[in-house]
């Protein structure tokens, strides 16, 4: 534990950095002050509170520095991979490969936040046809555009199907822009017939046996696309060593999760636990050093557990928050309400549980794939939101929509009412726009009124 | 021991001054909001006082509530007025179970439980549509007095139907209709319509009787029968509408003071 827990903002980060470097505390090369993502046009970092740990200024330093990274990269002659939408399944097989690096190109969706819009993407994204009724996604379009966020890979890989619509019409736009993107189909995961061959997947779904295989097919098609780029063959040693690297930081987030989610005392902010959880999807482009966050960061949480330290009261209201906020401020405006966060569900609960080992990689991934909540009903996900709601004690559901995101708009009000009618807890619906500061007064109505409503129900 | 409840509304400041004991009302009163607020709520706070020969001395405990809440410097603490309405309606009406709350700028939905918790709600306040702001700019495109606006509607034969989800391009709809000739009073009707279509929108399926209207846009005749039409559920208006908020703060003031006590 390097201090008593507490928040701070970015000034003190950068007063406490120079203290690290003084007691010798060691950093990664890639730490540093974090005002100089400001000087960067990182603008939203100023108005952020932080975790006060080393591990929490590492995992910050990371995320920031991920550019940087593919830059580095593609000038060590590797070769970039975007994957976009499938939320947890390319990586892993793009990650069994020595010379392959994958991201996610969606993640450009949080640079209108970070730089407090100043970025142009999003008006790049207008001038295309591709306006505010899409989700903040269409940042991306920008990117690709302007080239200033990240170089442009080499293969760009995009599930469609059972996903986001308005995600396949950006993704589209973006082809018709002469972007190549190999395209792979995740069907839509219905619930077997009763005489039908049926695969009970890894997070309690179900799907039928013809469903896996076709995605097996499909996944078949993406590792020979793969194959290609990287000039090399993947068997099933590799493609399994590769899985076994993604379940490490799986197992890691799953402690980690589960200790900061049940410990009396918070022992991690939201803001940085949804920062660790994004992890699990795309290993901020280096897969070795997410296990070596992770552990730092799973360190520092344990030490807190242990000793009782934490954040916020005893007393906080324990809320399960569904999808990520577009505005990162939001996640430190829910804990100032006197919330915490007791469980999440961040669009890829799936990619949170282990992939099997005991079967061959490919059908393991497949399985994956299907599993992801967003692939099958608005109910099926309500039911498995319903199952961790109650075993990380959670108190209240606050389901925060994307604006344009497709899903949002359909899934909310299922989601709450399946949640209310099986667990009887409140239900709020906010949404989150990339930047909230004109709205923050509404929301922190709904939040403090959510949390007194908590209290108040905890009486007898 | 007197405690208040402050009210501080998007386009009135309500104020509730209250025996701790017995939750018999002392006073209270109204001014409209303005940009000084917490000056506005001073002043309306020492004329209720003043008023009824109250000592501030004798003020043991101050809630404050509504969307200016944090702006009363006189209140020692703050509670939403979502936990507010709920607690001054039920106190005024023992059995309610759903809320309907439309102010100036928001509209709310409140759920209770049986004993009176609230079990969730809703709130609506990124889009006028479903405000008492709707019947604001209505009026004065018509050149009304918002208060007149029930007496008109109720006169209507034929409302006709706003479509524009929008208050700004509902104007422009009733621009519209002005100059094609539609009664006035078929349009103030439509619009306590498209009002209620709004909150039931915000309702879903999530309605239980008794349902009790409160707010300020309570006051507005033919606002009631509107939400009965949209909801498809018998809609009751809370006594003193625009005072529940506040009274739900002077009461949950007196509660705090119970529970420092015990």
């Amino acid at each position: 534990m390097t201090d008593t827990p507490g928040q701070i903002t970015l000034q003190r980060w950068d007063k406490h950095f120079q203290q690290l470097q003084r007691a010798g505390v060691p950093q990664p090369s890639y730490c540093g002050p974090l005002s100089r993502h400001v000087e960067n046009g990182d603008t939203r970092l100023l108005k952020l509170r932080y975790d006060n740990s080393a591990a929490a200024l590492r995992l910050w330093n990371f995320l920031l520095t991920e550019e940087d990274r593919l830059h580095k990269a593609r000038g060590d002659g590797k070769k970039l991979v975007g994957t976009m939408k499938d939320l947890g399944t390319i990586p892993v097989m793009a990650y069994s490969f020595d010379n392959l690096v994958a991201f996610y190109p969606d993640g450009a969706w949080w640079i209108p936040c970070v730089m407090e819009l100043n970025s142009s993407l999003l008006s790049i994204a207008d001038k295309l046809g591709i306006d505010e009724s899409f989700c903040p996604v269409r940042a991306m379009l920008g990117a690709f555009l302007t080239g200033a966020h990240f170089p442009i890979p080499e293969l760009l890989v995009c599930s469609v199907g059972a996903t986001c619509d308005d995600f396949s019409a950006i993704a589209q736009r973006l082809n018709g822009l002469g972007y190549a993107i190999l395209w792979w189909e995740i069907p839509h995961r219905r619930t077997p017939e009763a005489d039908e061959p049926a695969v009970k997947l890894p997070g309690g779904f179900s799907a039928a046996k013809s469903q896996v295989e076709f995605v097996k097919s499909e996944l078949a098609r993406i590792k020979t696309a793969l194959e290609d780029l990287a000039g090399e063959h993947l068997d099933e040693k590799k493609l399994s060593a590769g899985i076994k690297k993604a379940n490490q930081v799986r197992s890691l987030l799953a402690e980690l999760r589960k200790i900061v989610f049940t410990a009396p005392l918070c022992p991690l902010p939201a803001l940085e636990m949804l920062i660790a959880e994004m992890l699990a999807i795309h290993f901020c482009s280096d897969q070795k050093e997410t296990i070596a966050v992770l552990q730092a960061l799973l360190e520092e949480v344990k030490t807190r557990a242990k000793a009782g330290a934490g954040f916020l009261s005893v007393d906080a209201a324990r809320i399960f928050w569904v999808n990520p906020v577009a505005d990162l401020q939001v996640m430190n405006l829910l804990e100032e309400c006197g919330g915490r966060i007791c469980g999440t569900d961040y669009l890829f609960t799936h990619a949170l549980d282990i992939i099997p080992q005991d079967l061959p990689p490919l059908e393991a991934l497949s399985q994956m794939a299907l599993a992801d909540p967003m692939v099958g009903s608005s109910a099926d996900r309500a039911s498995r939101i319903s199952a961790d709601i109650k075993s990380f004690g959670a108190e209240a559901l606050i389901i925060s929509r994307i604006p344009g995101a497709s899903h949002c708009a359909l899934e909310g009000r299922v989601i709450g009412e399946i949640v209310r009618d099986k667990l009887g807890i409140p239900v709020v619906e906010i949404e989150v726009p990339p930047l909230t500061d004109s709205i923050q007064p509404t929301l922190r109505t709904r939040l403090e009124a959510l949390v007194e409503t908590v209290r108040e129900r905890r009486k007898k | 021991m007197i405690c208040a409840g402050i009210d501080a509304g998007s386009r009135t400041i309500k104020i509730v001054l209250m025996e701790a004991d017995t939750l018999q009302v002392v006073a209270k009163g109204l001014t409209d909001q303005g940009v000084e607020q917490d000056k506005l709520t001073q002043k309306l706070f020492q004329r209720l006082l003043k008023s009824k020969g109250v000592k501030r001395k004798n003020v043991t405990r101050i809630v404050a509530t509504g969307y200016g809440r944090n702006a009363v410097s006189i209140a020692d603490t703050t509670i939403t007025e979502i936990t507010c309405h709920a607690v001054g309606v039920r106190h005024l009406v023992p059995n309610a179970v759903t809320i309907i709350d439309i102010g100036g700028e928001d509209s709310k939905l409140i759920h209770l439980d049986k004993s009176g918790k609230v079990r969730d709600f809703a709130m609506n306040d990124r889009c006028a549509a479903g405000t008492g702001r709707f019947l604001e700019v209505v009026a004065r495109r018509l050149g009304v007095d918002i208060g007149s606006l029930g007496e008109l509607a109720a006169k209507s034969r034929r409302p006709v139907p706003i479509s524009s989800m929008c208050v700004v391009f509902a104007e422009t709809e009733i621009i519209g209709l002005l100059a094609s000739g539609t009664q006035r009073e078929d349009i103030i009707a439509g619009v306590q319509a498209a009002i209620a279509a709004r909150i039931s929108a915000l309702a879903g399926r999530n309605i239980d009787n008794p349902v009790v209207f409160t707010g300020g846009v309570a006051l507005v005749s033919g606002m009631d029968t509107a939400l009965q039409s949209a909801l498809g559920h018998g809609v009751t208006i809370s006594p003193d509408p625009q005072m529940t908020g506040a009274l739900g703060a002077a009461i949950l003031a007196s509660n705090q003071l119970d529970e420092a006590g015990s």
